[in-house]
């Protein structure tokens, strides 16, 4: 199922009556979102900012009609039922935005997702903007989004959920304009990697180059080395790795996001540097170079 | 959290996988019970404590007492020992490599097992098996009994492990499969489901906590409204660092270092923590000598962080901590940050005069807000004759 999401998509949200949930959707639909239905167990009945609440994701389906994906707000330790609940009812793609999910069900979670065929973006996502398809989902630039997102051309895929909006500020004031941004999050194992994402960019007309935010751990952006290295990606990517700092401090320390930790010489950001500029990433050792990294990936 | 050998092998015990008879002790004067030949192993977090004396065959039972009063109060990979645990030695026929963890790549459980086992080996040969995590005995490997690995994979997945490494599992004269060390790794994102546990709190391995460090962590185990402190190390910079967002504070201090910035810790708070939290936290990263400079930096474009309620918790913060350490701070503040209610925030920052703030906007990016810290900071020092001017 493609992350790519169309303009006028149709989504649910799970556990939108809740306190998070709560507070996006006014965001969501002022955006131009359609939130469809919401589900939230025992709150059937209840209309929130104009949207109808059901009891069940089938309940919802059937009163609504088919949608294109589900935009999941349940706590952590409920995450996993809802994403089991929504596939089952045959949605095929969703956003998880609860942080703190065991990796046990977020390994189950990627497991179902792909004998479902479907696609999940999260857990631990802060959302996803699209702002020409009039997408907004989550709690991405719930806030202040003029200040730093205007639509364009690159696509900004980010473990971190605060720097995606940095790097579209930094984008804005240097000109350039987003087509996607998403927090893909930093737990250890995701719904969606870069690489899941910047393969199905390779068919969007929208976007001209990527930009991805790492960090310490894990081997995503090995991965999307490999795959420029193969031509699998072939349109540009500038990556930004962080976390140089940490090799001062004690190894195994885990660095806000659960995926954020260094074992052995695993994950260190100047190994991945590396990896990347030999695949022919162009790597901004500042944050500050990235829209000229950009520009200049989008000339060539 | 990562389990002590002594705590993970109780948890190997009570699932079923044999381990040898043991005693842990915490002072030499208590009588071990355990018959000799014994292993006095210190129990520090950290591996490799073989090559560095954390480990002792001790055969003759005369001399166990002095080990274990030698191994106790050591410094073992900059861990206090504070406890060894004394074991019956077993003989074995061979010795295995075990383990299960999570692997980002596959996405998923992968269960590694070597027919080399024990420490000192660096490159051994290991298969991987990728485990289902929803019908994890259908791909195993051969060479092991099959029963001892669903005990360990139930182990692995009921108490919600990230990694439960038995190195060297062997295999005895008589037969039996014992493991002889254990490492396991919890989840802690899934602590609430195993309300029965009691491991108390420990610093990570190679490490002894400060007590900064301590103090720290105390605010969001009373108060579990966003994140404060629950990541925060010392440093011995300069530079007091309060930073917000894990991606912007990891992308800061890289920035602060770059920038010829000396940090004098690093700390996160997020996730929107009531205005006390923020109090707490300032006024802890206030405590060190030698501060020449507060920087608070996060996104300006926060999404839910209620940005009055944070700054005015820090203003709050710098005033208590002023009166607790009866001093005036005189240092630079430089703040960026921005999102909901940050006009009214930078409005009531303009008129604090007690203090020398600097505020940044969104027209000066994370890397530039770095410069203008270690400017300010630099400016200050040589002001205080801390820093001889160039």
């Amino acid at each position: 199922m493609s992350r790519l999401l169309r303009e006028g998509a149709k989504l649910i949200g799970q556990g939108i009556t809740g306190f998070e949930g709560s507070r996006a959707l006014p965001r969501m639909l002022e955006f131009g979102t359609q939130i469809v239905a919401g589900v939230t167990p025992g709150k059937g009945g209840l209309v929130l900012e104009g949207v109808p609440i059901f009891n069940t994701v089938s309940e919802a389906i059937n009163k609504v009609g088919e949608v294109d994906g589900s935009v999941i707000f349940a706590p952590p330790l409920r995450t996993l039922d809802a994403v089991k609940e929504a596939l089952e009812a045959g949605i095929n793609f969703l956003l998880v935005g609860a942080e703190k999910v065991p990796t046990k069900d977020e390994a189950i979670m990627y497991q179902l997702a792909k004998e479902h065929h479907a696609s999940i973006i999260g857990p631990s996502s802060v959302g996803l903007i699209n702002p020409r398809r009039k997408l907004r989902i989550g709690f991405l630039a719930v806030a202040k989004t003029e200040r730093a997102y205007q639509e364009g051309e690159v696509a900004v895929i980010s473990k971190s959920g605060s720097m995606t909006s940095e790097i579209a500020l930094h984008l804005k004031n240097n000109n350039l304009g987003v087509s996607w941004a998403l927090g893909i999050g930093g737990d250890i194992i995701p719904g969606t990697d870069f690489s899941d994402f910047l393969l199905e960019l390779e068919n969007d007309p929208q976007s001209k180059a990527s930009v991805i935010f790492g960090e310490l751990g894990g081997t995503f952006e090995e991965r999307v080395a490999k795959l420029v290295k193969e031509g699998r990606i072939s349109k540009p990517v500038v990556a930004f790795i962080v976390g140089d700092f940490t090799t001062k401090l004690p190894k195994e320390v885990q660095f806000g996001h659960a995926g954020a930790i260094i074992e052995g010489t695993r994950g260190l950001p100047e190994n991945k540097r590396k990896i990347l500029r030999e695949a022919g990433v162009k790597v901004a050792d500042d944050l500050d170079q990235i829209a000229a990294l950009v520009k200049e990936s989008i000339k060539e | 959290m990562i389990l002590y050998e002594f705590e993970g092998k109780q948890l190997l015990f009570h699932a079923g996988i044999n381990i040898p008879n043991q005693q842990i002790l915490e002072t030499s004067d208590e009588e071990v019970i355990v018959r000799s030949p014994v292993v006095v192993k210190a129990q520090v977090l950290s591996g490799k404590r073989a090559a560095v004396g954390g480990i002792a065959i001790v055969e003759d039972s005369e001399k166990i007492q002095s080990e274990i009063a030698d191994m106790l109060g050591q410094t073992i990979n900059q861990e206090k020992v504070e406890r060894v645990l004394v074991e019956e030695k077993i003989a074995y026929q061979k010795a295995y490599y075990l383990s299960i963890s999570y692997d980002g790549e596959e996405r998923a459980p992968v269960l590694s097992f070597s027919k080399e086992g024990g420490t000192g080996i660096e490159e051994r040969r290991v298969e991987k098996f990728v485990i289902n995590p929803m019908s994890p005995y259908d791909n195993l490997p051969s060479g092991i009994e099959g029963e001892l690995l669903e005990k360990v994979l139930n182990l692995f997945f009921a108490e919600d492990c990230l990694l439960l490494e038995i190195n060297p599992l062997v295999k005895t004269n008589d037969g039996r499969w014992v493991a002889l060390d254990a490492k396991i790794k919890l989840d802690d994102m899934a602590l609430s489901r195993h309300p029965d546990r009691t491991f108390p709190p420990r610093s990570v391995p190679g490490h002894t906590s400060t007590t900064t460090e301590i103090e720290a962590k105390k605010i969001d185990q009373e108060d579990y409204r966003g994140t404060a402190g629950s990541a925060y190390f010392d440093l011995d910079g300069d530079i007091a660092v309060l930073s917000s967002g894990g991606g912007v504070s990891l992308t800061a201090m890289d920035a602060l270092i770059a920038a010829g910035g000396k940090p004098a810790n690093f700390t996160e708070y997020s996730g929107n923590p009531p205005k006390e939290k923020v109090v707490k936290l300032t006024k802890i990263v206030l405590s060190k000598p030698n501060i020449h400079g507060l920087w608070v930096i996060g996104t300006v474009v926060a999404n839910f962080t209620d940005i009055y309620e944070t700054l005015s918790g820090l203003i709050e913060g710098l005033r208590e901590a002023e009166k607790e350490l009866d001093t005036k701070f005189k240092f630079p503040v430089v703040i960026r940050r921005g999102g909901p209610r940050d006009d009214e925030a930078y409005q009531m920052l303009k008129e604090v005069k007690d203090f020398d703030i600097y505020l940044l906007g969104p027209e000066t990016s994370i890397s530039q807000a770095a410069k203008v810290m270690q400017q300010k900071a630099k400016e200050y020092a040589i002001s205080q004759g801390d820093l001889e001017d160039e």
